[in-house]
């Protein structure tokens, strides 16, 4: 007599280790890529509502958001020590310095006059334009201050650099603080993404239904990003 | 009463599953684009050589005297003549004549109109999928609302990046449902989530402090 069970006249033979091992794995793989999508969602709630708002702010024009008009502005004068030696890069940080103010600094694209040193540093708060009389040693200090609304604004396209001018590097470490939580979100979603298609080819029964929603997001999206260019060449 | 739970429940399930799914290209999409905006070292293929012809065209009369969505008509009369589609960025006068940049995925132009002698120059180039990617990222944006939206895929863009973000919310509030359903995953998620929360106010707080 076999000792091997039967179903049905056919015999059950017990999987192979290897077998087993490779069920276990992909087990676990699927536990895994589960609880990453919901951990991952979960650590990125507020990041993703920031950008999702902001967003939706930028490309609206709402009267409550109109942070613009409501800013605080004020101008005073400071005496400094000019700097004697440096780039003008290296002057304005120590200006900065002097004067207490940290952000991002972005120079004036021309050149400066001789004995005179324009530049701007900003916050997602704060806004300062500085235009410094070297000869003299007096800083016009003009601080703009935005909102709530400004702040959530300006956070959505903080990052300190732009395409069109790749000369700009970012100076502040808060800035290149942003710009990792940016790749982070930018990287989380992603995955959140990938690992939604994972879970949802495990589920048989929502197949179809799921290949509809996906290929009509994907015809959607792509006719903007190659099917315009197509279409009006 | 537990029907109608599990009815909830079911509904809530399917919702986030198929939203999610559809709306999944654009969240690569902005995703995507957003590493690129990030880091402008990423190089991106490089321009397309540009391609340049000049056209007689007839001029609306007065185009450089009219303001804001006015001239913009007018200079969409121009493009249609010479078979130019896309969203006029702005217009600007430049001795006498006006610079005009089109902008559309995957494609730059620029016009320069000569209303004296009824010309008009087209620069085109093309700048591939990935600028494609960042120039709907960034549209239509908050600059120029006056004349924004000019152009009819502008808009429909407007619409489906509206129903993206709202559609995303709707996902991140179910998603939130679902998470609490699992009893197992509460106590870990609500970490998790707290450690979101401080990592958030943190970042914040350092930046606007």
């Amino acid at each position: 007599m076999s000792s091997v069970p039967e179903i049905g006249g056919q015999a059950l033979h017990p999987p192979k280790p290897v077998e087993l091992q490779w069920q276990s794995f992909a087990h676990a793989i699927d536990l895994w890529n589960g609880k990453l999508h919901y951990y991952l969602g979960l650590y990125l709630l507020l990041f993703i509502w920031l950008f999702a708002f902001s967003g939706l702010m930028l490309n609206h024009h709402w009267t409550f958001d109109d942070f613009w008009s409501k800013r605080k502005v004020s101008t005073t004068e400071r005496a400094v020590h000019p700097p004697a030696h440096g780039s003008d890069l290296e002057k304005a940080k120590d200006l900065m310095r002097q004067l207490h103010i940290a952000g991002e600094l972005e120079l004036g694209e021309a050149p400066p006059a001789a004995g005179r040193l324009d530049f701007q540093v900003t916050t997602p708060r704060l806004m300062y334009a500085l235009h410094a009389d070297l000869v003299k040693g007096v800083v016009t200090v003009q601080r703009t201050e935005v909102n709530v609304w400004g702040i959530i604004h300006i956070l959505h396209t903080y990052s300190g650099v732009r395409r069109d001018n790749p000369h700009m590097q970012r100076t502040w470490t808060g800035i290149r603080i942003w710009s990792f939580c940016m790749d982070a979100i930018a990287l989380g979603l992603i995955f959140v993404v990938l690992s939604s298609y994972v879970m949802w080819w495990g589920l048989k029964q929502h197949r179809f239904w799921g290949l509809v929603a996906l290929f009509g997001g994907y015809l959607a999206c792509g006719f903007f990003v190659v099917g315009l260019a197509r279409l009006y060449p | 009463m537990q029907t109608i739970s599990r009815q909830i429940y079911v509904w809530t399930r399917n919702l986030h599953l198929y939203f999610g799914l559809a709306i999944s290209p654009f969240v690569l999409l902005f995703s995507i684009s957003l590493i690129f905006l990030n880091h402008t070292w990423i190089p991106l293929g490089g321009p397309d050589r540009v391609r340049q012809f000049t056209a007689a065209v007839s001029i609306p009369p007065g185009l450089e005297h009219l303001e804001g969505m006015a001239r913009v008509e007018k200079v969409k009369e121009v493009m249609r003549q010479i078979g130019v589609t896309g969203e006029v960025s702005f217009v600007r006068l430049n001795d006498g004549g006006l610079i005009v940049p089109v902008q559309k995925p995957s494609q730059e132009i620029t016009l320069h109109i000569f209303p004296q002698n009824n010309t008009v120059t087209v620069e085109r180039r093309n700048t591939g999928i990935w600028d494609a990617m960042m120039y709907l990222h960034k549209s239509p944006g908050p600059h120029l609302a006056n004349i924004r939206g000019n152009w009819v895929y502008t808009r429909i863009w407007r619409w489906a990046a509206d129903a993206t973000v709202y559609l995303l919310l709707f996902i991140s509030a179910t998603g939130i449902y679902l998470w609490l359903i699992l009893k197992a995953e509460r106590k870990i998620g609500l970490v998790i989530l707290g450690a979101g929360v401080i990592s958030f106010m943190g970042v914040v707080y350092v930046l606007c402090a």
